[in-house]
């Protein structure tokens, strides 16, 4: 082995490369941490990171539209992936409008920000646990894949997971599809109690629950809505003892450590004043920016490292990763250190360490292991592209129910999370959403203007937007994508960035199953809002929504969820994944692979909790090999 | 020639009329000189000049009442051949921050009237607090009290 000066290099300082990054200087590792984004972004000191978060906040004011990227910086020498680059993808021409290249024949729907602290910078904070049969889809359902272990084994990492984000919600709220499954273990509570409900899920949980009863191809199902735990700050639970998480060098384990008394969590603040951000204040804007940083984000798992371990280099794109020829190990990881965002200026360096871990993102990583012909025996780096493709209802209800107000989602339809319908399509979370129509529709100010080019103006005009923005009502479907060795990210040296590194090539379709699945999410939400008197709005366009597809002569359109999984699959066998179940690859023993593109299955939760939790494991695995 | 003083009066009055707030709601939002220059600087300035002589006969016309005033405004200013589309872009400018489909500033976007008349705030601004979403807004909630 050579002799490095870093014990651990991570490339990436987003949630899954921050939890290694804090995990592993604590215990006394020395870590260098590579971040493409730019230096103003990682910023500890807290004026600094005070100025940095005002200038995102004052762009995400300014901007027209105010989509989950619209905050951060989107620089030349280290693109980001943006909505608004979606289009129509014409037959045979790739669409190349944003960083991603799209060969479609539909183009994939999400995004993610890279930036120092990555996408937790605008993620919803949804925290909800996958379910056992997730772990099992082969097994349980013959579809998908299985995972290298059982729900059970994961959930003490859960708890881990839960810890660092700082988890509010109701363990006694959550009820699922299959009943009498143990999911959270005797006595467990949240570290923080629940994230008040909206006033709109009070009024429509009573609503659906009056008349609950909806058919499926010949099958009837009860609808019931359930509170989501997230990943924001609410009041301290009493009862949670919990303080963190240690490396024990004896047991060569990670351990939890608990207060003897309870009354004990705290909750982390903004990275600017422990003061502010004690509490959700409600600023109805957690996607794309929490203005008080109530909500979660990886930069603050990042100030917790031990910084006399740390070093940090930003402005630093990983390029490729050095192999060495007989041993298979890698030996470095050659990066491109630009001058400022949009220069054609860079510098090239190699970094050095013990053990490499890649945690830039799903579908960088598996473009970096592509552009390094590394860890991919399998064939399988890139492909098995998922997210969930998410199916909009919209309405207007009889009542006002006063949306734009708390958090983005506070309730869920958990009905068809799972059961065996999912031997024949997709299975999904329906989350009753808390900010009207703005997602599908860009409400309310495309209904203000509606308004105004009909000629209404003064008393009427007001009286009318009152009507209509009091009462928007919408839910939403993210159903499971199944892994499809074609839905996959690709390398092609005719698509580089301004610096020479490669962009993601994306194909990507839905598959009969998700078909299948959104012909069965849309009788479900029929049913719905007929039971519920809600006055139907939902509108598929097919010539201007770029993700319309027809399944039976009738046609959908899905929206991206954010939720990019699967390009560098964990697995049992090397000859069907990437990485092992400590997320080492296959192919090279000192490098693991971190992020959501480890995950077999998405499940029906957004990815990021399951992400975090399978993160502490793969930092274990590489405390345990750095001590062997 | 009508000065510029003046027409700053007369911008608040009618915007009054055209977006359904009062002239203290108007000013409450603290915009008013602000989308008063941003029409000046980007409207054509006979258009400008016509709009409010239009705007000062309306509002000055014997006998006038709301009704005859909105009746006047919905013939005179609303249809899109007067003024350029003048007064829907006033409109639009007080109820969403923008002018012709771009943010004015960061304060225009907070201070849009929409969702005021929606009972709500400004997603990432004037925040209403810890968990006060449970409840009906306070708008609501002061009405019925």
């Amino acid at each position: 082995m050579e002799n490095n000066e870093y014990d651990v290099v991570i490339v990436g300082s987003g949630i899954a490369g921050s939890i290694v990054a804090k995990l592993l200087t604590n215990a006394g590792k020395k870590v260098l941490l590579l971040e493409a984004g730019l230096q103003a972004g990682i910023a500890m000191d807290p004026e600094e990171a005070y100025k940095t978060y005002q200038g995102y906040l004052n762009t995400f004011y300014n901007a027209s539209a105010k989509v989950p990227n619209s905050p951060y910086p989107n620089i030349k020498d280290a693109p980001s992936i943006d909505v608004l680059d979606i289009e129509v993808i014409k037959k045979n021409v790739p669409s190349t409008k944003g960083y991603l290249v799209q060969m479609g024949p539909i183009p994939f729907a999400s995004d993610c920000a890279r930036t120092p602290g990555g996408t937790t910078l605008h993620w919803l904070g949804t925290t909800l646990r996958m379910l056992p049969n997730d772990f099992k889809m082969k097994t349980t359902y013959g579809v998908g894949a299985d995972w290298p272990f059982p729900y059970e084994s994961l959930r003490p990492y859960y708890e881990m997971a839960e810890n660092e984000i700082g988890v509010s919600g109701e363990v006694g709220d959550q009820h699922y599809p299959i009943k009498g499954e143990d999911i959270f273990g005797e006595d467990y509570v949240f570290p923080m109690r629940g994230i008040p409900t909206s006033y709109l899920d009070g009024v429509m949980t009573e609503t659906i629950m009056k008349n609950n009863e909806v058919v499926l191809n010949d099958k009837t199902y009860e609808l019931y809505c359930i509170s989501t735990p997230q990943g924001r700050n609410s009041i301290p639970n009493p009862d949670y003892n919990i303080t963190g998480v240690v490396w024990d060098t004896a047991s060569k384990k990670l351990v939890q450590t608990r207060a003897d008394g309870k009354d004990s969590y705290q909750p982390v603040g903004s990275n600017w004043d422990p003061y502010t951000g004690q509490r959700c204040e409600g600023n109805a804007s957690c996607v794309p920016i929490c203005p008080v940083q109530a909500k979660y984000n990886a930069l603050k798992t990042l100030k917790k490292c031990d910084m006399s371990n740390l070093t940090i280099r930003t402005q630093s794109v990983a390029s490729k990763l050095l192999i060495n020829d007989t041993s298979k190990w890698i030996s470095g990881v050659e990066y491109k250190t630009y001058k400022n965002g949009n220069s054609y200026e860079y510098e090239t360096q190699v970094a050095k360490g013990t053990i490499y871990v890649l945690a830039a993102s799903a579908i960088e990583n598996a473009k970096l292991l592509l552009a390094s012909g590394a860890a991919n025996s399998s064939d399988q780096v890139g492909r098995n592209l998922m997210d969930h493709m998410t199916l909009l209802s919209w309405g207007l209800t009889k009542e006002p129910i006063y949306p734009y107000r708390g958090p983005g989602s506070t309730t869920n339809i958990p009905t068809f999370r799972d059961g065996d319908f999912r031997k024949e399509h997709a299975a999904w979370i329906s989350p009753l959403d808390n900010w009207g129509w703005s997602w599908p529709v860009y409400s309310p100010g495309s209904d203000v203007n509606t308004a105004i080019v009909s000629g209404m103006f003064g008393k009427k005009l007001r009286a009318e937007m009152e009507r209509v923005i009091t009462r928007q009502f919408l839910v939403h479907f993210e159903c499971e994508q199944i892994a499809d060795p074609d839905n996959r990210v690709t390398i092609d040296p005719e698509y580089k960035d301004q610096i020479g590194n490669y962009r993601p090539v994306i194909h990507y379709k839905a598959t009969e199953y998700m078909l299948k699945a959104f012909e069965a999410a849309k009788t479900v939400s029929d049913q719905l809002f007929k039971q519920c008197d809600i006055q139907d709005f939902t509108y598929y366009n097919p010539v201007t929504n770029p993700d319309y597809v027809t399944y039976k002569g009738k046609g959908y359109r899905f929206d991206g969820a954010g939720h990019i999984v699967g390009t560098h699959r964990m697995g049992a066998n090397k000859e069907d994944s990437v990485v092992d179940a400590d997320m080492r690859t296959w192919d090279h023993e000192n490098l693991f692979l971190v992020g959501c593109g480890n995950m077999p299955t998405l499940g029906t939760s957004n990815p990021t909790l399951t992400m975090a939790a399978i993160t502490f494991k793969a930092a274990e695995a590489i405390l345990k090999q750095l001590e062997q | 020639m009508i000065n510029a003083s003046s027409n700053v009066k007369l911008f608040l009055e009618i915007s009054a009329f055209l977006t359904g707030f009062s002239e203290t709601e108007l000013k409450a939002t603290g915009m008013l000189e602000t989308y008063y220059n941003t029409i000046l600087a980007n409207t054509d300035g006979n258009d400008i000049d016509y709009f409010f002589q239009n705007v000062s006969d309306i509002l000055s016309a014997p006998e006038r009442t709301d009704a005859t005033i909105e009746q006047a405004i919905a013939m005179q200013l609303i249809p899109d051949s007067c003024y350029s589309g003048l007064a829907k872009n006033i409109i639009a400018l007080w109820y969403t921050g923008n002018w012709v489909g771009t943010v004015v500033s960061a304060a225009s976007y907070i201070q849009g009237l929409m969702w005021e008349a929606g009972h709500t705030h400004p997603p990432g601004a004037k925040q209403p607090g810890y968990g006060s979403w449970a409840n009906p807004p306070l708008s609501i909630v002061k009405q019925q009290n």
